[in-house]
């Protein structure tokens, strides 16, 4: 069994967080994990590529090699974009609908992609792979933070590997006591989220 | 049963000297080697300092190594070279107590100015042993290891890890933490611990440093012995004839593109410097070429070609050096390329991958939503148009006004670099006014001596301390400027702008960098005076302040009128919050990251933002 994920977002969106929660019901279930996060100069505002590799064997690359990335989970869109030159052929994206525009963008130096050019450049690559509104329902849920929760509920939809049920105990262990009733809300409408994205395939 | 924990390499470094039984642990923060204090703070029995800057760090390890305590100092490899004054020393010297010094590598320069392969200066430079780590697990070996040798050789070792392997996670093996009994005491030898050029009487009035480099020089058969030996380097078998070196986080990326081949090629795994020569002379007699992979510069690739000349054994030997790339970091996707050009038949083997048909816009650095020093680069910049002066900059948060929008300061090169370089401007007789901007913590790190310097000198210039009282590019250290140290005890924070007036400096104006008509006003007045006026710009970094309860404003929604915004862009321009976007000649703010700090309200000269 060889799994990656590759989360890819920026900083402050909360990778670490995910890839924790992810990594420590991995080791529950005894597999062995080997992860990296790759981060720029910024505590805030950068690109943050979080590596997750998830085996019964051996794992020796902590940077998932390039085209070998199973599921890749877009906390941002661009984000996501610069990245999916490492999903697999046969890989699954899970895409969170924000925009985080750039300095550059801002300044009008640059342009921020389309949602139409997006969706063209996604569907011709043949990837599959669901889009949700993750950051929206953060905000419904009280606070934008709260989405790197639910694209791991949405995720958890992804894989028989995954048990929602163990992956919530393991959230509410690691979740400071302030937020884990947030927390865990989020985590189960991320699901549901990915419950009516399939629907609609 | 042996237990296990989820690590990440830095801290598996910081277990690998706790296990060790360390007693005093130094260093100054830089990525990728900061958590390995972090995890040895955990143990009260261990002092842990975050030092002024790294060569006191080394100082500071190597006293007490010299009371038979052991000792570690960390650093990143732009840190290694401040400290390399002193080892210059301490490699002659030795050491009493186990001393390790763990130089964490940026190749790729992911988090640093440069990529520079500290190899080079521990072990070409000043021929102390290296440990180079290819996981998180060797690495904690590698430093418990280090320390035992350490002892046993009298010489520092040195662990030279580079980001992927700081900053990987996986699960480690712990261990018992060792109980050292050996009482810490100061016992002279002055023939060793007094480096001065000195006949020395007893060797007949040979001069101490050549006597001490001799000594040195006579540790390298041992070293070399314990390399021939060492878990850290062995030979694995396969096909073919090409042997595949694989150095450090190397033989990660050679064996990652093993599995992706299903191939199986001969490989000789090195970690250790000097380099275990019995093995490598083995291990190429039998090949026909030699391909090294190694993080960053050519360094084993070198000394694998001297040794097998030397030995008389003729096999190609190639890596960095041209046949790989010579810059940038190694990674799986390059073993691969590599292999390919040397096996044509893998070529299919190697996964596709297909870039996007759409231009994605890269995402450069910029101050956080709510940081203070936005409003003073603002300050600073409309300031620095108005008198055509020019703002020589230094490493930290703060740099990121080098970039667009700003593109404030001109020069950015190592730490402390910002007011000397000022000072030469003067000099050469350019009649444009100089700022520099420096950090605090990079001010006591190594900018207080180029502003001693200055106001000795009298030179006109305007230098602006960003005093957000830690180091907050590399995750909060404190710093000597900061009221607790690294465990949360009370410690004396010093006081910047005493400082510089007790040196002498023309005027130090402690302000609040928020606060940007106050900016402004003390700027102005700076400019105007001679000699060395000094601004403290003063207030809490915003994200840490967020955790402690002690922010820099007080909190006040603001709204943007869109029929008073003639779109004129100084919010985008020349302020460049994220929280201001812009779109159909209009800005607008995005409430949903805004933190209300207020600053953008001084910064529209129309009104428009209330």
């Amino acid at each position: 069994m060889n799994l990656n994920i590759l989360i890819a977002g920026v900083g402050g969106q909360g990778n670490l967080f995910a890839s924790s929660i992810l990594a420590e019901y991995l080791i529950n279930k005894g597999y062995q994990i080997l992860a990296v996060e790759t981060i720029g100069a910024a505590q805030r505002g950068g690109s943050v590529v979080s590596h997750l590799r998830v085996s019964d064997s051996d794992l020796y690359s902590p940077l998932i090699p390039a085209g070998e990335v199973d599921i890749l989970m877009g906390f941002e869109i661009l984000e996501m974009l610069r990245n999916f030159e490492l999903l697999s052929t046969d890989g699954t994206y899970l895409l969170n609908d924000f925009k985080d525009p750039t300095v550059l963008c801002n300044m009008e130096l640059d342009t921020y992609p389309s949602d139409e050019s997006i969706m063209a450049a996604l569907q011709k690559s043949g990837k599959k792979g669901y889009t949700i509104k993750a950051t929206e329902c953060a905000r419904e849920i009280g606070n934008s933070l709260l989405t790197n929760v639910v694209m791991v509920g949405a995720l958890c939809q992804l894989s028989p590997l995954f048990n929602s049920q163990e992956i919530k105990q393991v959230l509410a262990k690691k979740s400071p006591s302030k937020v884990r009733e947030q927390n865990l809300k989020a985590f189960e409408a991320g699901g549901l989220l990915l419950q009516k994205a399939t629907k609609a395939r | 049963m042996v237990s296990k924990e989820y690590l990440m390499g830095n801290e598996a470094m910081g277990r690998g000297a706790v296990e060790a039984g360390v007693k005093v642990a130094t260093g100054y923060p830089g990525t990728p080697a900061s958590e390995v204090l972090d995890y040895a703070s955990k143990f009260p029995d261990v002092h842990v300092e975050w030092c002024i800057n790294e060569k006191v760090a080394l100082e500071i390890a190597m006293g007490a190594s010299l009371c038979y305590s052991r000792a570690i100092a960390v650093m990143k490899h732009n840190g290694t070279n401040v400290a390399l004054d002193f080892l210059m020393h301490l490699n002659y010297t030795g050491v009493r107590g186990g001393l390790v010094l763990i130089s964490g590598d940026d190749p790729g320069g992911i988090s640093s100015q440069n990529e520079e392969d500290s190899r080079i200066i521990t072990h070409l430079d000043a021929h102390l042993p290296v440990f180079d780590p290819w996981c998180p697990q060797e690495a904690k070996d590698m430093v418990r290891m280090a320390f035992e040798l350490s002892e046993k050789t009298e010489l520092c070792f040195v662990v030279r890890p580079v980001m992927r392997v700081c900053h990987a996670r996986s699960q480690v093996k712990l261990e018992e933490i060792a109980t050292i009994s050996k009482e810490p005491l100061f016992e002279d030898d002055r023939s060793r611990f007094i480096m001065s050029a000195v006949r020395e009487p007893k060797a007949g009035g040979v001069l101490r440093p050549v006597l001490r480099h001799k000594w040195l020089n006579s540790k390298q058969p041992e070293l070399s012995k314990i390399m021939a030996d060492s878990p850290f380097n062995h030979v694995e078998e396969g096909e073919g004839s090409i042997g595949l070196v694989a150095c450090g986080i190397g033989y990660a990326y050679v064996k990652e593109a093993e599995e992706i081949l299903g191939k199986k090629f001969p490989i000789l795994k090195l970690g250790t410097l000097p380099l275990p020569k019995e093995k490598v002379v083995k291990f190429a007699g039998k090949m026909d070429k030699l391909v090294v992979y190694e993080d960053s510069e050519a360094v084993v690739e070198g000394m694998l070609k001297e040794l097998l000349y030397d030995e008389g054994i003729k096999v190609e030997v190639v890596g960095r050096s041209g046949f790989l790339p010579k810059e940038g970091e190694l990674s799986t996707k390059v073993v691969l390329a590599s292999l390919a050009t040397l096996y044509p038949e893998l070529e299919n083997l190697i996964p596709e991958t297909v870039p996007l048909e759409i231009k994605i816009p890269i995402r450069t650095r910029t101050q956080c939503i709510g940081c203070a020093y936005r409003g003073l680069l603002h300050a600073l910049k409309l300031i620095a148009h108005k008198t055509h002066g020019v703002v020589t900059g230094d490493i930290g948060c703060y740099d990121a006004g080098s970039f667009l929008p700003l593109e404030l300061q001109s020069t950015i090169y190592c730490m402390g670099s910002s007011i000397p370089m000022a000072t030469g401007i003067t000099y050469s007789g350019s009649k444009q006014p100089v700022f520099s901007i420096i950090g605090d913590s990079t001010l006591f790190h190594n900018g207080i001596l180029g502003l001693l310097n200055a106001i000795h000198n009298a030179v006109d210039m305007v230098v602006i301390v960003c005093d957000n009282r830690t180091t907050a590019m590399t995750g909060f250290q404190p710093h000597p400027g900061s009221d607790t140290d690294i465990s949360g005890k009370p410690v004396a924070a010093i006081d910047i702008a005493k400082l510089v007036t007790a040196a002498g400096a023309t005027s130090a104006r402690v302000i609040n960098s928020y606060n940007i008509p106050e900016v402004t006003k003390a700027l102005n007045k700076a400019v105007r005076e001679k000699g060395v006026s000094v601004i403290v710009a003063s207030s809490p970094c915003y994200l840490l302040g967020k955790r402690t309860g002690e922010i820099g404003f007080t909190p006040q929604k603001v709204s943007l009128n869109p029929d008073l915004c003639n779109g004129c862009k100084i919010c985008i321009d020349y302020f460049g919050c994220p929280a201001i976007r812009f779109g159909d000649g209009k800005a607008t703010i995005d409430q949903a990251t805004c933190v209300d700090c207020g600053m953008c309200i001084a910064v529209c000269k129309r009104g428009a933002i209330t």
